[in-house]
């Protein structure tokens, strides 16, 4: 039992890290510019995409550095002379436009790279195993994705609530006009958000391509999984978006390994269900079975309990 | 002026082509090959149309079929959704294609198998005859036959029971682990996998039994690996295909885990290249029809695969596309006649060549029968696999085959025959 509490609990530390990294970046475009960027998925792949490309021929730790970088620029291209002219059309425009994104993105992905999973894979430095927890092995590489997610979390909350730039992004979202009165370029200050926030996205892909495999379909595949976190954790909030990360990971992985179902509490009352009924189907069904919904029964009751999620400032 | 009358003149040119083009259609026997040829899957709709035609092709160069008449691999695109196929066919059929081949997804078998039976019940004489190059699902040879439906590939409970066969065989395998994906082909596969390792494989115990959430949707597999290793199991059998497929096996190297994975599409070629060298440390078993690297490769086949590697520029994996040509053709000849339902009756116990002796079309459900062999990733093969110029450095090792008696199974079918 100790075994399984530490074991779950680090493994969902673990994956909720991972699941932060993914959504950093879309609760950051959400939360500074109040835009619902479809497309995330997508400059998360293209991350990966473009880190294959360079690691291929150069090394992984270059493409590291740089793959973020041009995935960010490109984030800022498309804010500036794409989603800046949908502005003033309204969110329902921004969100359309978006969504055109993440087509055009996975055909133009298919065109460069083709349609078959490309051999991204872990750096060799990094492929061997680092610690042992409870008789599994963890490679050095997910303590790696561990650490950069921490100073990924580290640095935008510092940069947001410690930082005069953090002041100025926040007051160009509720107070745009004043913030330009004062002598901001606040559309300057909007694709830098936009691009950082895409930049983040393909920091996650570059880090996690050669884990989940590098393939045309794995934006699609992602899902809506960034979106419950950025949810439950509170529209805009970095620190939201770690609880609820956390949350989500180890709530998951406790559950996986729970093999209970409510056929076993009624059995343990002392009651006997007829196997034949249709309701065994129902309470037969194991909590590890359960395990991939779990995410958004939260997303479900977070939004009806408190629909500003756990460290939200406004409602949904 | 000249412009117009440039442009009027192409536009004669053009309805001379097009007319010219119709009429050389006609005498060719034309197949309407439906897969995804754009989105996610593309690439594997792509590469079974080339296989296909480039089979077509040798047919072709060896003086077609019906004396002297030639085979067309007609490609239509359903972007692996369904309201496509059902398009798609209907475009085929209007265009008054009779034959209809397709493998991409067994819920796109389905709607082609259930759209040809009204059609061919409400168009007597205009029949359309359905060639299923890889829908595996087992119910299409079983409860929901037809006469007008031929499977070229093995289906889930054949392939299971080849795989089952060989874990008898394997004295390493004591305890195994399930895991399969939630959706019709993942059930099918685990119910069947149960039935055949307490029927064959008495002395092996079935230590976990699990349906995951299927296409990609998991993306930690690690509490999954936990729960395998602390049922003790030293096997997994599973189904799943794709990311979750891969993720799987990539998460039980990395914890370190000693476990064989028997599959059935865990290693196909894709997955391989994703893989890479520290996750095939572990051996990953697949059954399939054939493979380049198996040393009882006949002669003939061997200069068929080299053929095909000049053609395609990749290395052959489905060989079952050649031997439905080739007895797609020789019905045609048997026939004597076009006609779907004459070739229908000619292809009802036909036999065609394997890699490992005979294929034979079995007449009660139109299920292709033949030998399959069991092997395993491996990086040290005479013949790496090549796709489009990239050497993936490893390809398939024979672990034994399964004569295609092991894999002879019941069938459940009544179908309705035509008078001939």
């Amino acid at each position: 039992m100790l075994d399984l509490i530490i074991f779950s609990t680090f493994n969902g530390v673990l994956y909720g890290m991972f699941l932060f990294m993914l959504a950093s970046g879309l609760t950051l475009i959400f939360g500074m510019m109040g835009i619902l960027n479809f497309a995330h998925a997508s400059f998360f792949m293209l991350g990966a995409y473009i880190a294959f490309q360079i690691s291929n021929v150069t090394s992984f730790w270059i493409a590291l550095i740089f793959a973020p970088i041009l995935v960010g620029f490109v984030g800022a291209l498309v804010e500036r002379y794409g989603l800046r002219r949908v502005h003033n059309y309204g969110h329902v425009a921004e969100l359309l436009f978006t969504f055109g994104l993440f087509f055009i993105m996975e055909e133009l992905v298919q065109m460069i790279w083709g349609k078959v999973p490309v051999s991204y894979r872990v750096p060799e430095s990094l492929d061997f195993t680092l610690l042992e927890i409870s008789g599994m092995s963890y490679p050095a590489y997910s303590m790696f994705r561990l650490f950069l997610s921490v100073l990924v979390f580290i640095s935008l909350f510092t940069i947001l609530t410690k930082t005069r730039y953090g002041l100025i992004i926040k007051a160009a979202l509720s107070h745009p006009e004043m913030v330009s009165a004062l002598g901001h370029n606040v559309p300057k200050v909007f694709m830098l958000i936009f691009g950082f926030g895409c930049g983040l996205a393909g920091l996650a892909g570059v880090l996690s391509g050669n884990v989940l495999g590098t393939e045309p379909s794995m934006a699609l595949l992602l899902g809506p999984i960034v979106f419950v976190v950025i949810v439950v954790g509170g529209l805009g909030s970095i620190k939201g978006a770690l609880c609820a990360s956390i949350l989500i990971g180890i709530l998951q992985t406790f559950a996986i390994s729970l093999e209970f179902s409510l056929n076993d509490l009624i059995r343990f009352l002392g009651y006997e269900i007829d196997a034949e009924s249709y309701w065994i189907y129902f309470v037969d069904i194991t909590i590890s079975q359960l395990a991939p919904i779990l995410p958004y029964l939260l997303l479900i009751i977070m939004l009806i309990s408190r629909p500003r999620g756990l460290f939200g400032t406004r409602d949904v | 002026m000249k412009l117009v009358s440039i442009i009027i003149s192409g536009f004669i040119c053009l309805f001379f082509l097009v007319s010219c083009g119709e009429k050389e259609a006609k005498t060719n026997i034309r197949i309407a090959a439906i897969e995804p040829l754009s989105g996610p899957y593309g690439a594997v709709g792509q590469d079974l149309i080339e296989g296909l035609q480039f089979q077509a092709s040798i047919i072709n160069n060896n003086g077609g079929v019906l004396g002297g008449r030639n085979i067309e691999i007609i490609p239509f695109d359903n972007a692996m959704k369904s309201e496509k196929t059902t398009e798609q066919l209907r475009k085929a059929i209007d265009q008054g294609i009779q034959y209809v081949t397709q493998g991409v997804g067994s819920s796109h078998a389905l709607n082609i198998i259930k759209q040809l039976q009204k059609h061919n019940n409400r168009n007597p004489g205009k029949e359309v005859l359905f060639l299923n190059n890889s829908a595996v699902t087992t119910a299409f040879t079983n409860e929901l036959c037809t006469f007008y439906h031929f499977r070229f590939d093995a289906n889930v409970d054949m392939k299971v029971a080849a795989l089952v066969t060989q874990i008898a065989k394997d004295k390493s395998v004591k305890k195994v682990y399930l895991i399969n994906q939630d959706y019709v082909y993942g059930k099918s596969f685990q119910s069947a996998a149960n039935k055949f390792l307490t029927d064959r494989a008495p002395n092996v115990t079935i230590v976990g039994d699990e349906l995951i959430v299927p296409f990609g949707k998991i993306l930690d597999f690690t509490p999954y690996v936990t729960k395998i290793k602390s049922s003790g199991a030293d096997t997994v059998l599973t189904g799943n295909w794709g990311p979750d497929g891969t993720r799987l096996i990539t998460a039980v190297a990395e914890a370190g885990l000693k476990i064989k994975f028997y599959s059935i599409y865990a290693g196909i070629p894709s997955a391989m290249n994703q893989l890479g060298n520290k996750a095939i440390v572990n051996p990953i078993l697949q059954v399939t029809e054939s493979h380049e690297n198996d040393s009882s490769t006949p002669d003939w086949l061997r200069k068929n695969d080299e053929e095909y590697f000049k053609y395609a520029n990749k290395s052959p994996t489905t060989d079952r596309l050649r031997f439905m040509i080739e007895m797609f053709a020789q019905a045609l000849d048997k026939a004597k006649s076009s006609d779907p339902k004459q070739v229908a009756f000619a292809l009802e116990g036909a036999t065609g060549r394997s890699a490992h002796g005979e294929v034979n079309m079995r007449k009660t459900d139109h299920q292709a029968h033949f030998d399959m062999v069991i092997s395993h990733i491996s990086q040290d093969v005479e013949r790496p696999f090549m796709y489009n110029g990239d050497n993936y450095g490893m390809a398939y090792e024979t672990d034994g085959w399964i004569k295609k008696e092991d894999i002879t199974l019941e069938t459940s079918c009544k179908m309705d025959r035509p008078n001939s």
